[in-house]
């Protein structure tokens, strides 16, 4: 792209746009935005308060602002708005890093050794493309219906990804760069530990987003199957007593969770592997 | 010492985990509720081929699955790709339609499907209609980005050489961001596959995934694992449908 901008410079320096203008079209990218999310908003309240469509089935924003209200001081059924947010989170989090620790390691390790790789890759492609809710009933079968079999669910969700994108990582390295470190002298830990590790990092740190992304839409879809906790639990509970605010006020949340979630990632993508990209 | 060739090792990986399935669930270590034998699962596939599940044949339920993801997929890519082309092309539209398509892609699906069910009755017009807003922000950031990522000389060059702006989308835009839309696609199907697997198991009548869960049900561990094997089978088919349409439809992708 950067290198398209240069050419782009010397052929007609006018139509790159300026710092100053770049800014302002910005800001009016920001406002087009918050625009429509009004008019979306606005429309969404017309319909439902004009009694187009029955209140109960579509709330108004208001109502949905009340149960926010609501469940944030009184709670839900018994639990709190934190307690079901901290359950999703930490089920998913929890997954996320045992796939992580173990992952990581396995996946330079296939990537490293052509043994490994022959030896466990074939399990790998075959779980990759299986859909994990397809394995949940086994997984309940064999580790009850708590919290270990939600933990191994996401684990094994996150796991094929990571560890596929790390030995991708450590296979896409340029030959002529260990070479080079060999040629000078280096030895294979100090060459893994300061020439493949940092080449393989950014594959890593995508196929840590996509898992990410992968094990937050299974965590929602574990515990509308089975929790007594949750973000999930609270939809499938709020859809049984056809409290409609409390489902679109549960949607908003893991949508503003799923973004945060995923920018977070990709800032420490962007701090820590500042060398993406400049290959 | 003489390494052995990488075949031979997956081949002998294979066989030592088969020797390990049979060997603890023949042994009686663990009971075939938990885990059953090979035997097992092959006479499960035998009689789900021979009887069907529950009054329905094993294709149809398959079939089912599979009308479905083809519904849900086509209909939001479709319309994604239309709308990721526009926004792509038009910076005004990408400002308005961002914050929705942002918000909606990593938001979990079946979150909304128990919406979708409320509003739509818990037959199939709730599951495409979730299967359609799965598929159409993927695919919308992915012709956008195509978009974005012309070269502009490219389009220059065109300008130059006196094409209109409609034959500039037709013959320089649109081929350029095609390999893009196609790789989107492909992740939309595996997405769409997925969610509705999901869907079937949490929220079914009918269909391979909801076959797996109600078998669980009744600790047909057997069926369970034909049912998994199927699931995982038709993944593949399905992906590899796509790349080979994508090879064959951008034969010039990374010239």
């Amino acid at each position: 792209m950067s290198d398209h901008a240069v050419r782009d410079a010397q052929i007609a320096p006018s139509a790159v746009p300026s710092r100053t203008c770049f800014r302002l079209r910005l800001k009016t990218d920001f406002m087009l935005g918050v625009l429509s999310v009004a008019v979306m908003l606005a429309g969404w309240w017309l319909l439902s308060a004009a009694g187009v469509v029955r209140r109960d089935l579509l709330p108004t924003p208001p109502d949905v602002w009340a149960a926010a209200v609501e469940v944030v001081t009184r709670g839900y059924r018994g639990t709190t708005l934190w307690e079901n947010i901290n359950a999703t989170l930490g089920r998913l989090l929890g997954g996320f890093l045992a796939a992580t620790l173990t992952g990581v390691p396995l996946g330079l390790w296939m990537g490293s050794s052509r043994t490994t790789n022959a030896a466990i890759n074939w399990i790998i492609q075959f779980m990759r493309p299986l859909p994990p809710l397809s394995y949940m009933i086994l997984l309940i079968l064999w580790f009850g219906t708590g919290d270990l079999s939600k933990g191994m669910l996401l684990f094994l969700t996150a796991f094929p990804i990571i560890v596929a994108s790390s030995a991708a990582g450590v296979r896409c390295v340029k030959l002529q760069r260990i070479q080079a470190a060999r040629t000078l002298g280096a030895m294979p830990a100090a060459v893994f530990r300061h020439v493949t590790l940092p080449s393989a990092a950014p594959m890593i740190l995508t196929g840590l987003q996509i898992a990410l992304a992968a094990a937050f839409s299974t965590v929602v879809s574990a515990e509308l199957l089975a929790a007594t906790n949750g973000l999930g639990w609270m939809v499938i509970s709020a859809s049984t007593f056809l409290r409609n605010d409390i489902i679109i006020l549960c949607i908003i949340i893991l949508g503003l969770l799923g973004v945060t979630l995923a920018g977070l990632l990709r800032a420490l993508d962007k701090w820590a592997i500042h060398w993406r990209g400049r290959d | 010492m003489r390494t052995l060739p990488a075949w031979t090792i997956t081949v002998l990986s294979v066989l030592l985990i088969t020797a390990a399935w049979v060997g603890v669930t023949s042994g009686g270590l663990v009971r075939d509720l938990f885990l059953p034998g090979p035997l097992d699962v092959w006479s499960g596939l035998m009689e789900l081929i021979d009887d069907g599940y529950k009054g329905r044949p094993l294709f149809l339920h398959v079939g089912m699955s599979l009308y479905r993801v083809g519904a849900g997929f086509v209909t939001g890519a479709l319309v994604g790709t239309a709308l990721g082309l526009g926004m792509g092309y038009m910076p005004k539209l990408n400002a308005l339609a961002a914050p929705f398509i942002e918000f909606l892609r990593p938001l979990p699906q079946l979150a909304y499907l128990i919406l979708l069910i409320i509003w739509l009755g818990i037959g199939e017009t709730s599951k495409i209609t979730m299967l359609f807003l799965a598929a159409l922000p993927v695919s919308a950031i992915a012709a956008r980005d195509g978009v974005a990522n012309v070269p502009p000389e490219r389009v220059r060059v065109a300008q130059a050489l006196g094409a209109s702006e409609w034959q500039i989308f037709r013959h320089v835009i649109f081929p350029s961001a095609l390999p893009e839309i196609l790789v989107g696609a492909r992740l939309a199907a595996g997405i769409v596959y997925g969610t509705l697997i999901a869907s079937e198991i949490i929220a079914g009548s009918s269909g391979i995934g909801w076959m797996v869960m109600d078998a669980g049900r009744f600790l047909r561990s057997d069926y369970v694992f034909v049912g998994i094997g199927m699931i995982g089978l038709a993944g593949i088919v399905i992906d590899q449908a796509l790349l080979f349409i994508e090879r064959r439809v951008v034969h010039w992708a990374g010239r």
